[in-house]
């Protein structure tokens, strides 16, 4: 049924070492260790993760600026060459088609990393929407493996096989660099809320993975010293959950405005246009009926996406995304509330099963941003 | 003890397809998941027990059991009034993946209709069979 199974450059690697999974049409480790030693790494140390399963999209062109600020809702224009943002793609409706990470790589070249099950989707999209723009849209998936290196020893890890000096790269910016003598262009983004990087390897397809296979090799015998392990995507899930960051597909989908996922910090209505403007103008006008939050569980209990949240005998929202925070050692969530109840330290009842279990609405990251994440103070 | 690749099988117990265990304790059955669900989850982080005093019918859920990703029902092997079940996992669930046959038990049942519920169960050579044929799937 369907498409054959889509391996990336480390099958081999992954398949040894770790428990697989399909995701997305792609096979994948959902661990090796374990998701919570992974987790662990990446919340302390230093962990890596193969994520050329994600899309690459280059927009090239003397209008590719002005498409992706139509397209996208985030401003393009600010965004200087060698730097990054968050952003999303609305349908007319101001539903999110995808959300992902903007990189300007030169003046009139910017690359776009969708997620792995919108790859076929958004490229449809954007042809579609760029024709009367002088813009050339090209998916270079294929092409790059893509790794992201996570957590507080990333960048000490990194530096030891890389030729630049990556203190001079700040958060949301890149460069190009060679990294174990492979050119690589570094962007210091991520999916865990640790400072960290991620890394394409240019011209790297799956027929001739030696390049790939040769960054991963080298950031783990650099990151040996600190304990860094290989994650899956059972650890990124989680980590990406603790920082509050959206699943697409869980979190957010065309039926949820970035508005509602309170991603509006990537809305830029000051724009002349972009495709949903209207329809989220009138929504901010009139108001949200429903907010994302987060829930921290005050009783023993998971939540799970379709949980429903209650208060008072009255159903009043559902969860998206839920697991066992690794850091926290109790039941996470991210749920959609009728945004009267979307205030933090409102107490809710999750419908776990046939159970009611107690939580609260709590502000994200869901850990102590002292102690964890890019902003720690040790 | 019997073993299937990496997975223990103590002779002594009864086993269900849906890999669960129990032991005959006097005129009790322990009730556990096995070696090879504890595995399969890896990474137990919460275990819902079922409620002292519960009469349970041969196969019906009687709780559950989370990894960080997966849910998975746990079914009763023996019918039967729940007379005890281990407290010791609420504070500490990875006992049933440290040591699923003894302190990861999950339930002492007073068994109803012990020798027909055993029938319909597998001793540990037809229980390593069963594996085997999952594992070659």
């Amino acid at each position: 049924m369907g498409q054959p199974t889509r391996k990336t450059h480390l099958h081999g690697f992954h398949s040894q070492r770790g428990r697989m999974v399909s995701f997305a049409g792609f096979e994948m480790p959902m661990w090796y260790k374990g998701i919570i030693p992974e987790h662990m790494a990446v919340r302390n140390a230093v962990g890596i993760f193969d994520v050329t399963h994600m899309g690459r999209v280059l927009i090239n062109g003397p209008e590719a600026e002005a498409f992706l600020d139509y397209v996208t809702t985030n401003n393009v224009a600010a965004l200087a060459p060698l730097s990054a943002h968050y952003s999303t793609i609305c349908n007319e409706l101001g539903g999110i088609k995808d959300d992902f990470i903007v990189s300007r790589l030169e003046s009139e070249k910017l690359l776009l990393v969708p997620n792995a099950i919108n790859r076929a989707k958004d490229y449809e999209w954007l042809v579609k929407q760029s024709r009367a723009f002088d813009v050339k849209i090209e998916d270079v998936s294929d092409n790059i493996a893509m790794f992201a290196v996570q957590g507080p020893k990333a960048e000490q890890t990194l530096q030891q096989i890389c030729d630049e000096d990556l203190t001079k790269i700040q958060r949301f910016k890149g460069g190009w660099a060679k990294l174990a003598e492979v050119d690589v262009y570094v962007s210091r983004t991520g999916y865990t809320g640790e400072d960290g990087f991620e890394l394409f390897t240019w011209n790297t397809p799956l027929s001739n993975p030696d390049n790939a296979i040769k960054v991963w090799n080298a950031v783990l015998e650099a990151g040996q010293r600190v304990g860094i392990e290989p994650c899956g995507l059972g650890a990124r899930d989680t980590l990406r959950l603790e920082a509050g960051m959206c699943l697409y597909g869980n979190d957010i989908d065309e039926n949820i405005t970035p508005l509602e996922a309170e991603l509006s910090f990537v809305v830029k209505f000051k724009k002349e246009d972009f495709i949903g403007k209207e329809a989220l103008l009138k929504q901010k006008t009139e108001g949200l009926k429903r907010k994302r939050v987060g829930l921290r569980m005050l009783e023993r209990g998971i939540p799970r996406p379709h949980h429903e949240v209650w208060r008072k005998g009255e159903k009043i929202g559902y969860v998206t995304s839920g697991t066992f925070s690794p850091i926290l050692k109790r039941g996470i969530a991210m749920a959609y509330l009728s945004t009267e109840y979307a205030m933090e330290n409102t107490t809710v009842d999750v419908r776990i099963r046939d159970k009611f279990v107690k939580g609260e609405v709590v502000t994200f990251p869901f850990y102590d941003t002292r102690q964890y994440g890019f902003r720690r103070e040790t | 003890m019997m073993r299937m690749h990496d997975y223990e099988i103590p002779d002594d117990l009864y086993y269900s397809k849906e890999h669960e265990w129990a032991r005959l304790e006097g005129e009790y059955a322990v009730v556990g998941i096995t070696d090879y669900a504890q595995k399969a989850l890896h990474e137990i982080v919460f275990v819902e027990t079922p409620l002292v005093g519960s009469e349970l019918k041969q196969m019906e859920v009687m709780g559950v059991v989370e990894s960080v990703k997966a849910v998975s029902d746990i079914f009763v092997p023996i019918s039967g009034e729940v007379v005890e079940v281990n407290q010791a996992l609420a504070e500490s669930p990875e006992l049933v993946n440290k040591d699923p046959y003894g302190a990861g038990w999950i339930a002492k049942i007073l068994p109803a209709n012990l020798n027909r519920d055993l029938e319909n169960l597998m001793n540990a050579q037809q229980y390593a069979d069963h594996l085997r044929k999952l594992e070659e799937k």
